[in-house]
């Protein structure tokens, strides 16, 4: 019964003060049932995320962002049929600028950025590119969270694995990442599957490693060891007080490592060992364009801007997320 | 403590092994070698034996094989009996002739090309014998080979590793008969006008000199290898020498020739004469007075380490210089236009990929302030290094204003500097007193670890501004197949990493009082 119940009742009482009092009580039995009972408002944690998560407009617009974004990069490719080929023996149509293609071929969204160096249409380039980036970062983090997330559940409880593990994440941790990928690619090849490989060969171990630090800051709490101590099966205080405090955990990891995919990628067809020339991709576009940056801008700032803004809207929104996620928001 | 920093050196050197065996395994193990051979022009032009030769030659040069030619073998063995003319010796006729009408296995009745076979079999190496091809009138296109190939395996590789990782010079190197004193002696070495180490007998002429170039003690009594570049220009280069090279251009200077040291007189030269080594072939009198003739060219600018370590360190003092004050402005406005304007930083370092932030900063630099942005090798200039050093330190700085503002807003709230309010400190009092010690000790404890980052994200900077240092290396023999310099830069950048959390870890132990690295409460 709140303050302001009890205040309204008390006017009540005043009012009818002078009429009949034995009308107006009567005895209530004493309600073991209902005693017991822990009146509090209805909390639905999934329900608490995105309300928490829409009170900040900025997330509307991001959303929006990221829909238009992926209805190009999902959508457009599969009209457009982006061949790099395309206009290869019309030596004309090599680096254009937009409005000299646009002149050329008629105004059309696909020569809205100009041409490449081999006649290619940039636009359409970035949008295939795009779609090899996003997949390719979506199936690396599948693949490292899924490993690292379970490892890493198991390496917290487990002693016995605790030793093994730690010493091959010490050896891993000593090479720096990029190199260690430079090498990988470099020695298989620069297929898709080989470079999903490279990225996950070692990547879930880091994951893994933070995880399992994360659930034993959180095993040692005094109402797990509580639980544990009442003969709570470990599974149970796994899946009931463990798995959902790490959800805010997980979907940090997620925004940072969605967006470190596609650097990688960029990053290493930069450097000339990337994925093969039969796959678009946004940072084989840079590499073939960052000879003449300055000359023939258009060519270059398209896909840079484009897996900038990609990975920018996927980390926003996977941090705005995670601080949603984090049950301690949800009471504000 | 002492067993715990032996134990963590051990486990460091134990690691630094894994990586070597594990990259090695994998470059020369799983990766298609056939790859090499498309690429390679003359592979392409050839045809027949002689590809099949080329192939060896460049197996050879990238390091997966040794083998030895059957003719070679003849040479060495007929070329000291009949000297010049061995070619037309009864014996090298009649090995020869063996394997050109060789029909099955007839050949292996010569009695050279069984020597040869049974000496090289001995040996553990697989002998290949590449019959002649004719076309269908019988003309020869190609004539007959005979090889013993040796395929090295990860462990000898490992093996000569650790064998060849440390050499030192001794007065025993050179085999020469001519050289008779053998020995090392201090001399009054009148270039520096101060005293030298001088060898005879040993590699360097030089073991221990003065010059002018930084560090201005120089020694080449211990030499650490970390393995051969195998191939392109650098070919056959150690790839810590290569490492250590200067990067300009040569430039002369007036200079006492050896033969006329303490005389006074000079000529312009080019060379540095204190690199000199032990060469067997003549030398020029005119210039030397012994077989130390084989010097390098004196060039300006500095070595690739140089570049790598002056653009690493000076990026982090920058991005401590800059971070550290922009964070805690930030935790100070919370919630306000700085820190709004600062997040926005942050996240655009996090998020972008690091290449096309690099490029937006050369355009600005460019386009706003006329830096060049290639590296030239302008010597006396500090303008190509602003560039990467500004591109490696601001991302650097994002990094540290996102720790000092998460750090600076967690201690506000801590139960500590509400005590310390409650008992009426002033900010000042707190900030200087209290939050500033335990911020101190994380700094102090990243700072290892952040010229790390620096040198690691140079494998980005240097390759987009051509940048001449140990970042460029790795990309450079990436895309080159220098199968030797990719291992021993990885040893490189892994030691590096691994000195530098050791260091981290040291200093943290050293001036937090609260850390205990071997786990006993002191």
């Amino acid at each position: 019964m709140s303050v302001e119940n009890i205040k309204y009742q008390a006017i009540d009482m005043q009012k009818i003060n002078a009429a009949e009092d034995d009308d107006l009580f009567y005895f209530v039995d004493n309600n073991t049932l209902e005693s017991e009972k822990i009146t509090a408002p209805r909390y639905s944690y999934w329900r608490s995320v995105f309300r928490t998560f829409f009170k900040k407009k900025i997330n509307y617009f991001i959303l929006g962002f990221l829909a238009l974004i992926l209805l190009l990069t999902l959508i457009y490719p599969i009209f457009a049929h982006y061949n790099e080929f395309e206009n290869v023996a019309q030596g004309v149509t090599y680096n254009m600028s937009p409005s000299a293609a646009l002149d050329y071929f008629g105004f059309s969204f696909k020569y809205i950025l100009g041409t490449g160096k081999n006649g290619n249409a940039i636009f359409d380039g970035i949008w295939a590119g795009a779609l090899t980036s996003l997949s390719l970062a979506i199936v690396c983090a599948a693949i490292n969270m899924i490993l690292g997330i379970v490892i890493g559940a198991i390496w917290g409880y487990n002693s016995k694995i605790d030793t093994v593990l730690t010493v091959i994440y010490n050896i891993i941790a000593n090479v720096p990442w990029i190199l260690l990928i430079s090498v990988l690619v470099y020695i298989i090849g620069g297929g898709f599957i080989q470079f999903v490989f490279a990225l996950t060969v070692t990547g879930w171990l880091g994951i893994a490693f933070f995880f399992r630090t994360q659930v034993m800051i959180i095993r040692d709490r005094e109402y797990n060891m509580a639980s544990r101590c009442l003969g709570t099966p470990m599974i149970k205080v796994v899946q009931h007080n463990v798995l959902p405090f790490m959800t805010s955990v997980i979907v940090t990891i997620l925004a940072t490592e969605l967006p470190s995919y596609i650097s990688a990628e960029v990053f290493l067809s930069y450097i000339g060992i990337g994925l093969s020339s039969e796959i678009p991709s946004l940072g084989r576009m840079i590499q073939n364009a960052q000879d003449a940056f300055i000359q023939f801008p258009w060519a270059f700032w398209g896909p840079v801007a484009v897996s900038a803004a990609i990975t920018i809207i996927l980390y926003v929104l996977g941090q705005n997320l995670a601080d949603a996620s984090d049950p301690r928001t949800h009471m504000q | 403590m002492k067993l715990y920093w032996l134990k963590r050196i051990l486990f460091s050197i134990f690691s630094l092994v894994v990586v070597l065996i594990t990259v090695t395994f994998l470059i020369y193990n799983l990766m298609d070698r056939s790859a090499i051979l498309t690429g390679d022009a003359v592979y392409n032009k050839r045809r027949y034996n002689e590809q099949t030769m080329r192939a060896y030659e460049l197996y050879e040069e990238y390091g997966y094989l040794t083998y030895q030619d059957f003719n070679f073998y003849l040479q060495n063995k007929y070329e000291p009996i009949y000297g010049p003319d061995y070619a037309k010796s009864d014996e090298f006729v009649a090995a020869e002739d063996a394997l050109f009408n060789n029909v099955g296995t007839n050949y292996k009745k010569n009695p050279d090309v069984a020597a040869f076979i049974s000496q090289y079999e001995g040996y553990g190496h697989q002998i290949v014998f590449l019959p002649k091809v004719t076309n269908k009138s019988g003309g020869v296109l190609s004539m007959p080979k005979l090889l013993a190939v040796n395929e090295l395996n990860v462990f000898q590789r490992i093996g000569s590793f650790f064998a060849n990782f440390i050499r030192f010079e001794t007065i025993w190197d050179v085999q020469d008969d001519r050289l008779t004193d053998r020995g090392i002696h201090i001399e009054w070495d009148p270039r520096s006008n101060m005293p030298a180490l001088i060898g005879n007998g040993t590699t360097h002429k030089y073991l221990v000199y003065f010059d002018g170039n930084f560090p201005f003690v120089h020694q080449n009594i211990v030499h650490i290898n970390l393995g051969k570049s195998s191939k392109g220009s650098s070919k056959g280069i150690d790839t810590v020498d290569y490492m250590m090279l200067r990067t300009g251009s040569p430039y002369s200077t007036e200079q006492e020739y050896p033969k006329d040291l303490g005389t006074g007189v000079t000529h312009p030269s080019t060379l540095d004469f204190h690199t000199a080594t032990y060469s067997t072939a003549d030398y020029d009198p005119s210039v030397f007075n012994d077989h130390y003739s084989s010097v390098r060219e004196q060039q300006g600018g500095l070595t690739r380490i140089g570049n790598s370590f002056v653009i690493g360190i000076i990026s982090t003092i920058a991005a401590y210089i800059i971070g550290l004050p922009i964070g805690l402005w930030m935790a100070l406005k919370k919630d306000k236009l700085v820190d709004k304007i600062g997040n926005a930083y942050i996240i655009f370092i996090m998020a972008v990929p690091r290449l096309a932030y690099i490029f937006m900063f050369a355009t600005i630099g460019t386009t706003l302030f006329n830096l060049p942005f290639k590296f030239v090798f302008a010597e006396n200039s500090v303008l190509p290094y602003i560039l990467p050093t500004v591109s490696l330190g601001l991302p650097a700085a994002g990094g540290l204003m996102k720790w000092m503002r998460r750090y600076m807003i967690d201690q506000q709230n801590s139960d500590y500097v509400k005590f310390a309010r409650s008992q009426g400190l002033s900010e000042g009092e707190i900030f200087s007193k209290h939050i500033s010690r335990n911020a101190l000790i994380f700094l102090v404890h990243g700072i290892p670890g952040n010229i790390l980052v620096s040198l690691v994200g140079a494998i980005i900077t240097e390759r987009v501004y051509g940048v001449p240092g140990i970042g460029n290396m790795l990309t450079e023999s990436i895309t080159a197949f220098n199968n030797g310099m990719i291992i021993g830069v990885t040893v490189f950048y892994t030691a590096l990493s691994i000195i530098s959390m050791i260091l981290g870890d040291a200093l943290l132990a050293k001036y937090d009082p609260r850390v205990s690295l071997s786990g006993q409460r002191g």
